[in-house]
């Protein structure tokens, strides 16, 4: 089911052509839009009632900051502690390590059916479709995971997984599953998924969930969720399996409400979710609900390859609000799918790949992107994933993986772009990546960023400014919204070009 | 049975082994990618927690009942404001009348024993969490409970009015499944358990410290809801549908 991954929607191998399926399907393009911009909307308007924003964007950003600086010390104290809490906990370095581990338990307690409330991390692992290869049943209990489950689809949308169907869509795959036809109503159609799902987790063996953050002094670990699945899956059933991206530490309670107080109004205005559960071990011996066996398993599965990288490490600060989807304006135009990786917008163009060694097989999805800041802007933790982008495309292109996959992914992206009005800003900033590529006061590699883009467009010619000559006008021109560049960030990226000038040679890439 | 269950303790054990070589491993990569020795020492944490300036942020006590009240009305819930516990009896033995209840669950706790509820409405079944029965009653049987009742009545340990939110520690008396499974859930919140901010919530699990949290802290900040379809409300998805937070004192 979307245990099959991305390859249901690799029918072309290139951003471009995935991008353009995308395109043709009109209603992917209109319900991505206004989705993304209602969640805009209600973030901006949460942000601006709450107050204060930017300091609790840079507190939020020191506590992931300092909590990966010392991620040893703090996942190990998280150990010790779920130990203590009667959890049993696993280490897995691949995905093919999570899943047998998940696999061993299952066997184990000869589980027939596992519910499981959202999870990018299992997406991650395909584990469903494991699930089924050992003939356990595995069901998502979120209501739009649901339905894509059914449609043997991947989620869109980190928080709206669904975002690409409309209700005759889903009548139709609910009515199917049914047995009997469903009118496309808003609320028959989750009475029915309600009616439905009661039966399976009441039913179900195993429980299965993700986890939004784990508290390393108490062991806890702590979930986020509007429907109630995610509390359903880890009440009733008597064994809980809870998968953990290793970077998801927090200290503290206390940090968590700095959490709290970001996650929630970043990803869809709210000023809290309607549940936030903190679950600390399992059932105590005298309660009389909760799991009386509870596994958490923390996974690497690519996660250490950006620990140590200072162009990337900041991507493990990353909360998954999915605020930099809403704010990409190439996400809205062609939606989740387009990237072809189990994370989307620009936190998935940036992640995937970095989640994956092989350079030769970097999507090229480092390429749609308007490098025009919004998601930096966007993001409730300041990760600059526009700076990530550039340096995926440098790194790209000195690995020698930049002519083809970069002519035709820009290419088709100028297709996408060409109709934003964003375009003149885009290739001005493209410069500005020409200029991280460029050494010594010269292009180095002669297929630089806006190769595929000079072929479709004519782009103006670029004079030869100093860097600092440069900063103010780029700083006016393109940022646009961008009203004023972190201090910290701005001198990152004069540093790194002042390295070039003075030949420092690489950064940090190659791993 | 009993050898089962030796099996499976031995291979839990087996599985804890194997963790604990994976971890020396897995930690050291960690300290070596971040290129020095692992730390032992808890780190400085000069970020921990909300600033300053959130930390002296406080209500008064009519704020904190007028922005609970709208916070969590906007969420979709309800909320009634109460003078005594015998008003919030009246309330939720007629809502349970109006609403024909036939299943009722709640929590073991003292307040809620002096409502009485169980002989206020005799043609309803009122069950009480984890209450003591002559045949020693076992999950199964009170998730059961939980899952067919109409209404759930909790107390609240905490509320944040600053976010329209109510906190529920479980215990062997205080089920999660009673402001999870039942249909309707009634909250009662005595008034100087509501707090402005969040952290003055949590900063309770930070001092109790590890061993004095319970299984499962939840917050509630009304009815279940999803977007999911077209982007269109739909309350009542798995949790509750109905909320009633009821602010007494």
């Amino acid at each position: 089911m979307s245990g099959t991954g991305g390859h249901d929607h690799s029918g072309g191998a290139t951003v471009k052509e995935r991008a353009d399926l995308a395109l043709n399907n009109d209603f992917l393009r209109k319900a991505v839009k206004f989705t993304t911009e209602r969640l805009k909307n209600g973030k901006l308007k949460a942000m601006e009632e709450h107050g204060n924003w930017e300091e609790w964007r840079e507190r939020g950003k020191q506590i992931r900051l300092h909590t990966i600086a010392h991620l040893d010390y703090y996942l190990n104290q998280f150990t010790e502690n779920a130990r203590a809490n009667g959890v049993h906990v696993h280490f897995a370095d691949t995905a093919e390590e999570a899943v047998h581990i998940s696999l061993s338990i299952a066997e184990r307690k000869q589980a027939k059916s596992v519910v499981k409330s959202k999870s990018m991390v299992t997406e991650e692992l395909h584990l469903n479709h494991a699930l089924e290869s050992i003939d356990v049943e595995a069901v998502e209990t979120d209501l739009g995971e649901y339905i894509i489950q059914l449609a043997g689809e991947t989620p869109s949308h980190i928080i709206i997984p669904a975002i690409h169907k409309n209700r005759y869509q889903i009548a139709d795959l609910l009515s199917e599953d049914a047995g009997e036809k469903l009118e496309p109503d808003t609320s028959i159609l989750a009475g029915y998924v309600r009616r439905k799902l009661r039966q399976k987790f009441l039913e179900a063996d195993i429980g299965m969930t993700g986890c939004n953050f784990a508290i390393a002094e108490t062991g806890s670990m702590v979930l986020f969720e509007n429907e109630g699945n995610a509390r359903m899956v880890t009440t009733v059933p008597r064994t809980q399996i809870t998968l953990m991206g290793m970077e998801r530490i927090i200290p503290s309670w206390s940090d968590l409400e700095v959490m709290a107080t970001l996650l929630p109004r970043s990803a869809t205005g709210q000023k809290l979710t309607v549940y936030m559960s903190g679950i600390t071990g399992p059932r105590r011996s005298e309660d009389a609900d909760g799991p009386d066996e509870m596994h958490i398993i923390i996974v690497d599965n690519g996660r250490s390859l950006q620990l140590g990288d200072p162009e990337f490490q900041e991507l493990l600060n990353c909360i998954r609000c999915g605020a930099c989807l809403n704010a990409c304006p190439v996400y809205r135009h062609i939606g989740g799918h387009a990237y072809g990786g189990t994370y989307s917008g620009p936190i998935g163009a940036v992640l995937t790949p970095s989640l994956q060694k092989n350079v030769a097989e970097w999507d090229d999805i480092a390429n749609a992107s308007s490098l025009c800041g919004a998601c930096y802007e966007a993001c409730p933790v300041k990760i600059p994933l526009h700076e990530m982008l550039i340096y995926l495309r440098r790194r790209k292109i000195e690995a020698g993986h930049g002519d083809k996959i970069e002519a035709a992914g820009m290419k088709g992206f100028a297709t996408v772009m060409s109709k934003s009005g964003r375009f003149n800003a885009v290739l001005k900033l493209g410069k500005f990546g020409q200029k991280l590529v460029a050494r010594r006061g010269e292009i180095r590699i002669k297929v630089g960023p806006l190769k595929g883009w000079n072929s479709y467009r004519v782009t103006p010619s670029l004079p030869k400014k100093s860097f600092r000559d440069q900063w103010g006008t780029l700083e006016a021109e393109i940022r646009g919204g961008l009203q004023e560049m972190a201090p910290d960030v701005k001198s990152r990226m004069e540093r790194i070009v002042k390295e070039r000038a003075n030949g420092a040679g690489g950064h940090g890439h190659g791993h | 049975m009993d050898t089962n269950a030796k099996t499976h303790q031995q291979w839990l054990q087996e599985m804890e082994a194997e963790s604990r070589s994976k971890q020396t491993r897995f930690i050291n990569g960690i300290s070596e990618k971040l290129r020095r020795p692992m730390v032992s020492e808890p780190p400085r944490h000069p970020y921990r927690g909300a600033p300053d300036f959130w930390n002296a942020y406080e209500w008064s006590e009519e704020e904190r009942i007028e922005n609970f009240t709208s916070n969590f009305k906007s969420a979709g819930g309800h909320v009634e404001r109460l003078a005594t516990m015998d008003d919030a009896k009246r309330f939720i033995t007629e809502k349970a009348r109006s609403l024909s209840a036939k299943y009722v669950i709640r929590n073991k706790q003292p307040e809620l024993d002096a409502l009485k509820l169980e002989s206020e409405l005799p043609d309803a079944r009122v069950s009480v969490w984890n209450e003591e029965t002559t045949a020693g009653e076992g999950p199964l049987y009170w998730k059961a409970r939980a899952a067919e009742a109409d209404i759930g009545i909790v107390m609240a340990d905490y509320a944040a009015a600053y976010t329209g939110s109510i906190t529920v520690r479980s215990s062997k008396d205080k089920g999660r499944s009673v402001s999870l499974l039942p249909t309707v859930l009634i909250a009662i919140i005595p008034l100087e358990r509501l707090k402005t901010r969040l952290g003055e919530i949590m900063v309770h699990f930070d001092e109790g410290g590890r061993e004095n949290l319970p299984a499962g802290i939840h917050f509630i900040s009304g009815p279940s809801r999803s977007a999911d379809i077209e982007n269109d409300l739909t309350i009542g998805v798995h949790g509750p549908g109905v909320v009633y937070a009821l602010i007494v004192g």
